[in-house]
């Protein structure tokens, strides 16, 4: 079955680590560059991500979601360069254009934040599974009801997508138009929405009901098919990254 | 022991003027295995639903009456209490899917994750019941990977292995063919000897005949009769109700064949063989 989950199946070390020592390092990711706004600690921290996808054998991967991010960005580079009100020193100019060397390097701090962040937020989605994810947090204390929906979306969303496929070829089969210019498409999507919205309501109270007979509401505290899953090394890791953020205030306040 | 007793039960879905329920009473024994028949639309999943308190839990709207499952008063009793003791299988076997688990296996233990059994014991009946309801070879498919038999299957299996005193079952084997609809009934049957109360609404009149020790005949919400299969079936007025008798009965009826020393038809194969052999020599 096809998923929405970006997880890719990887042997590697990275993937060992607990999902929650992941989640911190966004954090820690986050922190760090707040904590010393440098240039250096922004492409350093950049680096142990992006170190990390590669050790984790998933940077192909990345590749898609940097060029979106990217997209946006260039934008930014732009619009800073040529209009941040600070703008004085004109570092070059095409024809009537000029570019300014603060809005450039001001364009940089925020292009470097947005990396680093996508980049250790893709640590988490690339090497963990959304169900490991999801159980470790239940396990943690979240609620089962929440990690139901954050989990049965990436199976049932494409699930609605296959029958909306399905309903699209029945009205296909008996004569309507669906493919051409856009105008012809936008047309075959109107009778579409009816049916795909009803019935996915309809699935979803008789999901519902089903849930309901298999004690989704017991209030029995739950219990496990699978035993707790072993993750090495993940207090050394989390003190760490805890070590690291100390130091860095420290720094910050002494130095 | 009476394990369901049905007082006067009268139910009233919310936007509708009719009452799908009609004031149903009956009362059912420890072990017996009960068919409920009735033409689309005669309140057959209602009264399944009623069992387990989705009704009136679940949709609200208007209800009277008294239905007591196991001693439990299903009115005053949240669906997750009742759950531990009635077991549902849905006519649709795709929305039976949780959706948040992505192997059969795990699927079928969802359930019993929920209801706190331990380790040890949610194995032990995901095995028990793969076996019964032979599905072992797809255990580590995905769910919404499997046909719409095996998925039938596996809504029984995840139902089974709670372990409930009765069992509800609403069409459980529309997906299935008619060799896999055989191994789902000879599975239940085999639960019922076990001694865990069977209700079961069906279509297939042929099964419904063989297997049950007695009939539930709905139309329009009302009861029309509540007794053995041969004499429901037997009924005269029957097809005003929306209901066909089974085969064998409609030939025996058409030759006019009666069971020895009684008024009633045969419904089964081997009762309509034995009278029409008997008749042939």
């Amino acid at each position: 079955m096809k998923s929405i989950s970006l997880y890719v199946e990887r042997d590697s070390f990275i993937h060992d680590v607990d999902p929650i020592t992941k989640l911190l390092y966004i954090l820690f990711a986050l922190l760090i560059p707040i904590i010393l706004p440098t240039f250096t600690i922004s492409f350093f921290c950049l680096g142990i991500s992006i170190l990390l996808l590669i050790v984790a054998k998933v940077i192909r991967k990345t590749v898609p979601v940097f060029s979106f991010v990217f997209l946006v960005l260039i934008t930014v580079v732009i619009i800073q360069g040529l209009f941040k009100p600070e703008n004085e020193t004109v570092l070059f100019q095409i024809g009537p254009v000029a570019m300014y060397k603060e809005g450039l390097l001001y364009a940089l701090t925020i292009t470097l934040r947005v990396t680093n962040i996508v980049s250790s937020f893709l640590i988490l989605v690339l090497t963990t599974k959304p169900s490991d994810l999801v159980e470790t947090l239940v396990r943690k204390g979240m609620s089962p009801r929440i990690g139901y929906v954050i989990v049965s979306v990436f199976q049932i969303i494409p699930e609605m997508m296959s029958s909306m496929g399905t309903i699209m070829d029945a009205q296909r089969a008996r004569g309507m138009e669906t493919e051409g210019n856009l105008f012809v498409r936008v047309k075959a999507f109107v009778p579409l929405l009816g049916p795909v919205i009803l019935g996915a309501l309809i699935n979803t109270k008789e999901r519902a009901m089903a849930l309901e007979v298999r004690g989704f509401n017991s209030r029995t505290p739950k219990t496990y098919l699978y035993e707790e899953k072993k993750y090495t090394h993940s207090k050394l890791i989390q003190s760490a990254m805890l070590f690291l953020v100390v130091g860095a205030v420290a720094w910050r306040i002494f130095v | 022991m009476k394990k369901i007793i049905v007082e006067g039960l009268k139910y009233k879905y919310p936007l509708s003027d009719t009452l799908a329920l009609d004031d149903l009473s009956f009362e059912v024994n420890e072990g017996e295995f009960i068919g409920i028949i009735g033409k689309n639309s005669a309140g057959k999943s209602t009264l399944c639903q009623a069992l387990v308190g989705l009704v009136p839990h679940f949709y609200k709207g208007a209800y009277g009456g008294k239905v007591i499952v196991d001693g439990l008063e299903v009115k005053s009793h949240s669906i997750a209490d009742i759950a531990l003791k009635v077991g549902m299988v849905f006519q649709n076997p795709f929305t039976q899917v949780t959706g948040s688990k992505m192997s059969v296996y795990e699927e079928i233990a969802f359930g019993l994750e929920n209801i706190g059994l331990p380790r040890s014991e949610i194995i032990e009946r995901t095995d028990y019941v793969l076996d019964l309801l032979k599905i072992e070879q797809v255990k580590d498919h995905n769910p919404f990977d499997l046909s719409g038999g095996q998925m039938q299957r596996m809504a029984i299996a995840s139902i089974i292995a709670m372990k409930p005193d009765i069992l509800v079952l609403d069409e459980p084997t529309s997906q299935l063919d008619p060799a896999g609809s055989e191994e789902v009934f000879s599975a239940i049957q085999n639960l019922s000897k076990q001694g865990i109360t069977v209700i079961l609404a069906e279509h297939k009149m042929e099964k419904v005949a063989q297997y049950c020790d007695r009939v539930l005949l709905l139309n329009d919400g009302k009861m029309v009769d509540l007794d053995s299969p041969a004499i429901v079936f037997s009924r005269k007025d029957l097809e005003d109700h929306g209901v066909r008798a089974p085969v064998f009965t409609r030939v025996c009826k058409a030759l006019g064949v009666k069971k020895a020393d009684s008024d009633d038809y045969p419904v089964t194969l081997e009762d309509a063989e034995k009278v029409l052999r008997g008749r042939m020599l």
